[in-house]
């Protein structure tokens, strides 16, 4: 390794940088726990008359609601697949299309939707829709583990039908056709062949959807916390926002434990199985032939579909233009839009347009979905490149793909604990950064970072070297090869990545809770804020803004990285 | 002019060797094609000389020039080494219409823009390619792109023409037309080629000189009519030629060389493994024949058929002139003395 060699210096600084954004808080994390005054939290959660309710309860819940999560999603998720690619259901490409949107949601939308109908009247406030038409809502509906639950399975089947759509496309139809030929029945083809050939991809889901449902904030804080249904996110969260900080580490740790063992198994078990890599031409499946259940088949997926994107999306949007909180009686109203202020309507809130906070809390949000965008995109890249380019340094090229990694097995509202811990406080010469944009922009970056080194190296990947040799051959400089070949090849990935990475951090709550006070106020925050207070339609309002954004932007980035859908070719 | 001269050169990756040390000279203005199965080291060799990669020893010359040394680390950055390479993939940049593609390499290169626009007119002549100029290559069909990629490659009038693989990528019709065009296009450029490919009908079309390499190693250079007539090894021997040499292997019993208990021909020191070469064209078949042949295909060419089959386990060819059908069980008659006789380490033994 020649410290002559530009790169080496690159790499180095690289590396320093990760330190900073991803090793020095996670160590923050740990060490505060383990001072005198901390020792002592660890004994509170695991073996005191408190653990119970500290830890045990709470991880019981979250293990339940992960695991359902994980479970529902992924036959839903492989089910809608199936429909969309192997089978002749009228509607396919729609329905395909409809199905990769509840992930560009943020999940708290499809929670707060939830509520708007099936909120009952046990905590007092105001009751959903189907309550004020006189229905009866049983609280296992209305709250705790089954509207949890649900609630995620909503967000995380979308990703678990993208994963298993795109391995399904790829088994292609010569594959079936040659083992068709041998005289299988189709159930043997579909056991023998096409399980096999899908089963690494509906794993890998399965434990995405678990680890998230596991360590997700915003829909167990919306639709259980109310009744005290504690998962191991919320615990942390109310011990850290009590001041109960050591212990709500230690939940922390524990959180980031768990997360990160499910999902580094499940990049284990998956790794080298993908059998989806089938170079060369491969002619699309032949469709089967399903019948008269083809209508049966368009039924159920259709329902899916719409009860997880168009449904919550107007139930959204009307709960907003409802005079009287999720009743019809009062008539519309645009008030909670555009409104004054009005003190006989919502304790004088003003509509979420013409509320100077909303207003700034808008212009905080874009400015930090655009910071952490541009900074996790250019890190992100320089990481890629610094590692594409130091192949032959294994220290630095594989601490560099490392630190860029951990992040993904890190909860948000952990990584937000962590970054509390360790920049909470001045150090040395350098102010705390707590309360400040600042710790945010970090945080964001840090936690974007796996998605952002992932996007630049597989597009920089997907260059041929070729293409920089002939620059080579032809005497065009590193510099030269970069800006005129390299970056115009990848701008297009590179570009899309940032998008959402943009998008990620606009809907995110769990990491930036911890985070926020009232000097920064950011939508997603100000949402749960105004959720838990009960101002519904200002909540469903924002919360409607953000979704739009979100979906707007996932769309426009797809196009960008040139994603089409592969099981929607002809 | 430039002459070749690879001295010493070897290369490895890690502990694996991709090329022992060899020793070649290409003469100026030759049209030398590395040949031979996968792995052989022939694209390590382009590679090295093209400067995309480092040799791990020895030397490499272009004229009196050393543009690589493995001993000593120097090298010589490959765009300051006057050469141009077609890629297999053609390599051209998806982003650039045809015109910019060629252009480019010569604004590098610090061409004024007269200069560029009267040679890329030149080029774009030369190889029918004037109505493509303001297409991407995404928009071209896979001969055009290779054409594109060739013009690309000579508008700076390197005087070291490289090739890898350039015709694997496209039809069996397309390849013959191109190659004719390939061979156009190095004497027009008065530069040394290397070429290289696993193909040898390709390699006899085009090359003035064959390496014909295996396991990093160059078994036999020279003219392509000196490795026909006259190849230094079995394995020259079989690879070479259609259909390429017929190869039986024996054991010397009793001054003679024996195969499944049938003499050959003559041979002295007893127990020694040998093989056999006769040309396709020398070898007969009829029930008189001396060892069992199994008829396999019966293809027509030239007005003859070139008939395969096995004896003793062995595959080969010869020429007749009737058909023969599949499936026939005959017999091979075989010419009093071989062309002629390899050792078991694979070099010829005599004549």
């Amino acid at each position: 390794m020649g410290l002559r060699r530009p790169v080496t210096w690159l790499a180095l600084a690289v590396l320093a940088l990760l330190v900073v954004l991803v090793a020095l808080p996670l160590q923050a994390l740990v060490s505060v726990t383990l001072r005198p005054d901390g020792i002592g939290s660890w004994a509170d959660v695991l073996a005191s008359p408190l653990s119970p309710n500290l830890l045990w309860q709470p991880l019981g819940n979250s293990l339940v609601v992960g695991l359902g999560t994980g479970l529902i999603a992924s036959i839903l998720g492989a089910f809608l697949a199936w429909v969309v690619v192997m089978s002749d259901m009228p509607g396919r490409r729609i329905i395909g299309m409809l199905a990769t949107i509840p992930f560009a949601l943020p999940s708290f939308a499809i929670a707060l939707a939830w509520e708007s109908i099936f909120r009952n009247e046990r905590l007092g406030g105001n009751p959903g829709l189907l309550a004020s038409f006189g229905i009866a809502v049983p609280d296992i509906l209305s709250w705790g583990v089954v509207p949890v639950t649900l609630t995620l399975v909503a967000h995380y089947y979308s990703l678990s039908f993208v994963v298993v759509a795109a391995a399904l496309a790829n088994v292609g139809g010569d594959l079936l056709a040659a083992a068709q030929l041998t005289g299988a029945s189709r159930l043997r083809v579909a056991s023998r062949i096409v399980l096999p050939v899908v089963a690494p991809a509906i794993l890998s889901g399965f434990l995405l959807a678990f680890a998230e449902g596991i360590s997700n904030f915003a829909v167990p804080a919306l639709l259980g916390l109310p009744v005290r249904f504690q998962t191991l996110s919320t615990r942390l969260y109310g011990s850290i926002a009590t001041g109960d900080t050591e212990r709500g580490y230690v939940l922390s740790i524990i959180l980031v434990v768990i997360a990160a063992l499910v999902l580094f198994t499940g990049n284990r078990l998956t790794k080298g199985r993908s059998f989806a890599t089938i170079s060369g031409k491969s002619s699309p499946p032949r469709r089967v032939d399903t019948g008269g259940w083809k209508w049966l088949l368009l039924a159920l997926s259709a329902t899916l579909v719409t009860a997880t994107t168009i449904v919550p999306g107007i139930v959204l949007a009307v709960s907003t233009l409802l005079r009287r909180t999720n009743s019809f009686d009062a008539g519309l109203t645009l008030h909670y839009w555009l409104g004054g202020s009005d003190p006989s309507i919502a304790q004088g809130m003003r509509g979420v347009l013409r509320d100077p906070i909303v207003i700034d809390a808008i212009g905080s949000t874009i400015s930090l979905g655009l910071s952490v965008g541009l900074g996790a995109t250019i890190v992100g890249l320089l990481a890629a490149y610094v590692v594409g380019r130091m192949k032959r340094s294994r220290v630095i090229g594989g601490s560099i793909s490392l630190l860029s990694y951990v992040p993904f097995l890190i909860p948000g509202i952990a990584f937000g604990a962590a970054f509390i811990a360790q920049f909470g406080a001045p150090i040395g010469p350098f102010p705390a950064l707590y309360g400040t944009f600042t710790i945010l922009v970090i945080a964001g970056i840090a936690a974007s970072l796996p998605f952002a080194f992932q996007t630049s190296r597989s597009a920089l990947g997907q260059i041929s070297p070729d293409l920089e040799e002939a620059a080579v051959i032809s005497g065009a400089g590193t510099a030269r090869r970069l800006g005129r070949i390299v970056l115009p090849l990848a701008s297009r990935g590179i570009l899309g990545g940032g998008i959402l990475v943009f998008v990620t951090m606009v809907r995110d709550l769990s990491l930036v809770v911890l985070l926020v006070t009232p000097a920064t106020p950011l939508l997603s925050v100000m949402t749960y804020r105004y959720a838990s207070e009960g101002f519904t339609q200002s909540a469903n309002a924002i919360t409607l803004m953000i979704a739009v954004v979100s979906v707007a932007a996932t769309l426009i980035a797809r196009r960008l990285q040139g994603a089409t859908q592969p099981w929607s070719t002809k | 002019m430039t002459t070749i001269t690879l001295n010493q050169l070897g290369k490895t990756f890690g502990d694996q060797v991709a090329l022992h040390n060899i020793d070649l000279e290409f003469p100026s203005g030759s049209f030398v094609v590395l040949l031979g199965p996968s792995g052989c080291g022939k694209t390590t060799t382009l590679r090295m000389l093209a400067g995309l990669e480092e040799p791990s020893r020895g030397t490499i010359r272009f004229g009196d020039r050393i543009v690589a040394n493995g001993d000593t680390g120097a090298s010589v950055p490959a765009e300051k080494r006057g050469l141009g390479m077609v890629f297999q993939s053609y390599a051209l940049w998806p982003h650039m219409s045809v015109r910019t593609n060629i252009e480019w390499p010569l604004r590098v290169a610090g061409w004024s823009a007269a200069e560029r626009t009267s040679r890329l007119d030149e080029v774009l002549r030369m190889l029918d390619i004037v109505a493509l100029a303001d297409r991407y290559p995404a928009e071209i069909s896979g001969g055009q792109q290779q054409r594109v990629a060739i013009a690309r490659t000579i508008a700076s009038r390197p005087q070291v023409l490289l090739f890898d693989e350039p015709l694997s990528n496209l039809d069996a019709r397309l390849r013959v037309e191109t190659r004719a065009e390939l061979a156009q296009v190095h004497r027009a450029t008065g530069g040394t080629s290397v070429y290289v490919t696993h193909d040898q009908v390709e390699a006899l079309a085009l090359a003035t000189h064959i390496a014909v390499m295996r396991d990093g190693r160059v078994e036999q250079f020279g003219p392509p009519e000196e490795l026909l007539d006259h190849p230094a090894t079995a394995f020259v021997a079989s690879f070479l030629g259609t259909p390429p040499n017929v190869l039986l292997a024996g054991e010397v019993q009793d001054g003679a060389l024996v195969r499944n208990g049938v003499r050959l021909s003559e041979a002295s020191d007893s127990g020694r493994m040998l093989h056999a070469m006769y040309r396709p064209q020398d070898v007969g078949l009829s029930s008189d024949g001396i060892l069992d042949f199994d008829v396999v295909e019966c293809t027509p060419l030239a007005g003859r058929y070139v008939v395969s089959g096995f004896t003793g386990g062995d595959r080969v060819s010869v020429v007749t002139d009737s058909f023969v059908a599949a499936g026939t069980a005959t017999r091979l008659v075989l010419p009093h003395t071989p062309e002629a006789v390899f050792g078991a380490d694979g070099a010829r033994t005599h004549r």
